[in-house]
């Protein structure tokens, strides 16, 4: 049998749970630039093989993707956060309210709306940290709470708008030539990334996710840790509002509902478990990533455009990856627990 | 065996490596994108089925899609997918006038016409608004029907939503205005809110009832008000003798118009307003319908008049017993 040799340190990388995904990634893409990419009656080159696709993709991730970010250490501590599209929805709503009802600039409205995000992920961490509630539970009450709050604060009618083209720049053009907002996307991803893997917070995240109790027992300010996770998805979730606001131009009660399960699917197909104490941020981003170009492909493909059913079959599509990408994280344990019991049950022969 | 997904993955981005960038030449049909509020929404399927009829009689390709439910949102990633895609034409029924603009302004800076249907845009993001029904039409359509049903005299009543709400008013405007003006004989005795409840609706209709013996027509001018006033006039035992007409859609009424206690539903013609507005895109599209035209001829559904810009659908469509079982929305 072989075993792990050094000729295979590149391979182990490529088959640790990034190195597939990434594969899969190329795999979509390049499917995707074969067949979505078409010329028009004008011979202009259109769909999925244009920069601006790309940029619009790249776009389309970023609340997502911040949610996602945002998720990634939480879930490392075997916690969830089902409240972040809602918390999402409250800011917007809160952000366009201290804007145009209160008549405050757009800098200081959108610091209200960070703090909105805050005490929104503050009221997250106190339950569960001081109250020792499961954070399934208390994120599902706030999951409805926050969305129903920034429903009956506009009666579910009234939506902000007209905003200042100086707001909007953030999320409609580019700045240095990628989509402004990409920019504060990736320097959350910077800053997640080094939070999880450089620091002995992310250490500490892992230790909980594994065993709270032995976290604990190691003399680890375990309540603190895990109330700083939640306050850290409050604030994204607010940075996410914001994003939001500004690419649509209008802030809804219905702004960002769903986008905490495509976030946490974002999470799980990046490789962390959902049990906790594994995962990275190059997973997630490349979940995000795996996702979005997925969607904004399938958009592209002209079969799919007859059948005018890009949504629903994106839907699907990401389904099956996700179980597929659970499948295969299991298969080779499986795989091998089977060739042990499978050769152990013949005498060995040595060669 | 381990090594097999990986190789498959190589050999398989390589196969497609090599034959991109292929690049399929497209359709050369001009394309008309089609964006309704919600896809999964009988009202938008039956302007859909209108669409369909036009796309085939001008040959040119017909995309549909938009949210399953009503997302502005989504609208917009539609919209921003096709502005890649390189559509001729988007046609919108827009959720929310607004946020959708944007999406549409940029569409426009890419050189793709903008024509409104159902629900309007920001006047500077699309060309044309297709517009469905006017208040004027609206009231006058309801107050001819009342008078054809009751030869012209006699006491009737009205059901609104509210006494507030501005379109409500807007009608109810344009029927005194129509009241006044042709049918002397006909007297206008209460108008009562139904808070756009259909229990409600079937309450006041009671009570209006036993409060006037000689009421001849009862008129609902919103869509909860039509089945509720119908309600009361079959519990009443008053078929017939009562009639009921109001502004609504058709499925919530059709069991009452083929019983006899509805005689009139009036709302607009959903497949006349897909077929209009696929033509008036695809006419914009080819430079051959100009802001500033007075009037704008459509298929076989002749010519409409252009107020602004907007175009009108014209009067309202009446649904009775005779019609109202093709239509599913």
């Amino acid at each position: 049998m072989r075993t792990a040799s050094t000729n295979s340190a590149w391979k182990s990388a490529v088959f640790s749970h990034e190195g597939i995904l990434f594969l899969v990634l190329v795999a979509e893409w390049v499917f995707f630039y074969h067949f979505g990419t078409t010329v028009n009656r004008h011979d202009v080159v259109v769909g999925f093989g244009t920069i601006d696709r790309q940029f619009d993709i790249l776009r389309h991730s970023c609340e997502i993707g911040l949610l996602a970010l945002a998720l990634t250490p939480i879930i490392l501590t075997a916690g969830i956060d089902l409240s972040v599209g809602s918390l999402l929805g409250l800011c917007a709503i809160l952000f366009g309210m201290l804007w145009h009802d209160a008549g405050l600039s757009i800098p200081v409205a959108a610091a209200g709306a960070l703090v909105v995000g805050a005490l929104g992920g503050g009221l997250n961490a106190l339950l569960i940290t001081w109250l020792r509630l499961p954070p399934l539970i208390v994120t599902l009450g706030t999951y409805s709470l926050f969305r129903g709050l920034a429903e009956a604060i506009t009666r579910g009618a009234v939506t902000y708008t007209d905003f200042p083209a100086s707001f909007l720049f953030l999320g409609q053009e580019r700045w240095y030539g990628l989509p402004t907002q990409a920019w504060i996307f990736l320097a959350v991803a910077a800053l997640v990334g080094l939070l999880v893997h450089r620091t002995t917070y992310g250490r500490s995240f892992r230790a909980i996710g594994f065993s709270p109790e032995g976290a604990r027992y190691a003399g680890l300010p375990v309540g603190r840790r895990l109330a700083l996770v939640y306050l850290i998805a409050g604030v994204v979730s607010a940075l996410a509002a914001l994003i939001y606001t500004s690419r649509l131009g209008q802030a809804k009660a219905d702004a960002g509902t769903g986008y905490e399960l495509f976030a946490i699917t974002a999470v799980v197909l990046g490789g962390t478990s959902i049990f906790g104490g594994v995962g990275s941020v190059t997973g997630t981003l490349l979940g995000v990533a795996a996702i979005a170009v997925l969607k904004n492909g399938l958009a592209c493909l002209p079969v799919v455009m007859r059948m005018n059913g890009a949504e629903e079959l994106s839907g699907m599509l990401t389904g099956a990856l996700l179980l597929l990408a659970l499948t295969g994280s299991v298969l080779p344990k499986y795989l091998s627990n089977w060739r042990a019991s499978h050769h152990s049950a013949r005498p060995q022969t040595p060669t | 065996m381990k090594y097999l997904p990986f190789r498959l993955l190589l050999a398989l981005s390589l196969a497609f490596a090599a034959l991109a960038p292929a690049v399929h030449a497209a359709d050369q049909k001009l394309v008309v994108a089609m964006l309704p509020k919600a896809k999964g929404n009988a009202y938008f399927i039956s302007c859909k089925a209108g669409a369909e009829k036009a796309a085939k009689e001008l040959g040119v390709t017909l995309l549909f899609d938009g949210p399953t439910d009503s997302n502005a949102a989504k609208q917009n990633e539609i919209i921003e997918n096709w502005i890649t895609l390189g559509v001729d034409v988007i046609v919108a029924a827009c959720e929310n006038k607004e946020g959708i603009s944007t999406a549409l302004r940029k569409a426009q800076k890419q050189g793709i016409k903008v024509v409104t249907y159902d629900a309007d845009a920001l006047p500077d993001s699309r060309t044309f608004f297709v517009n469905q029904a006017t208040p004027e039409g609206i009231g006058y359509s309801l107050m001819d029907e009342a008078a054809r049903l009751t030869n012209s005299e006699g006491e009737f009543a009205i059901i609104t939503a509210s006494l507030t709400a501005s379109n409500q008013r807007e009608w109810m405007k344009y029927i005194q205005a129509r009241l006044t003006e042709k049918y002397p004989k006909m007297k206008l005795v209460l108008t009562r809110p139904c808070d756009d409840l259909k229990d409600k609706a079937q309450s006041e209709a009671t009570a209006m009832m036993s409060a006037n013996p000689n009421l001849k027509l009862i008129m609902a001018i919103c869509s909860p008000g039509v089945p509720g006033a119908a309600e009361a006039v079959k519990q009443a035992g008053k078929t017939g003798k009562v009639k009921v007409i109001g502004l609504g859609l058709p499925n919530e009424n059709k069991r009452y118009v083929h019983e006899g206690v509805t005689d009139s539903v009036i709302l607009w013609n959903t497949m006349d307003l897909g077929y209009l507005s696929t033509y008036a895109g695809v006419a914009v599209a080819k430079n051959e319908l100009k802001p500033g035209a007075k009037s704008f001829k459509a298929g076989t559904l002749g010519t409409f008049e252009i107020q602004g810009d907007n175009i009108l659908l014209g009067k309202p469509f009446i649904f009775n017993q005779g019609n109202i079982d093709q239509f599913d929305f």
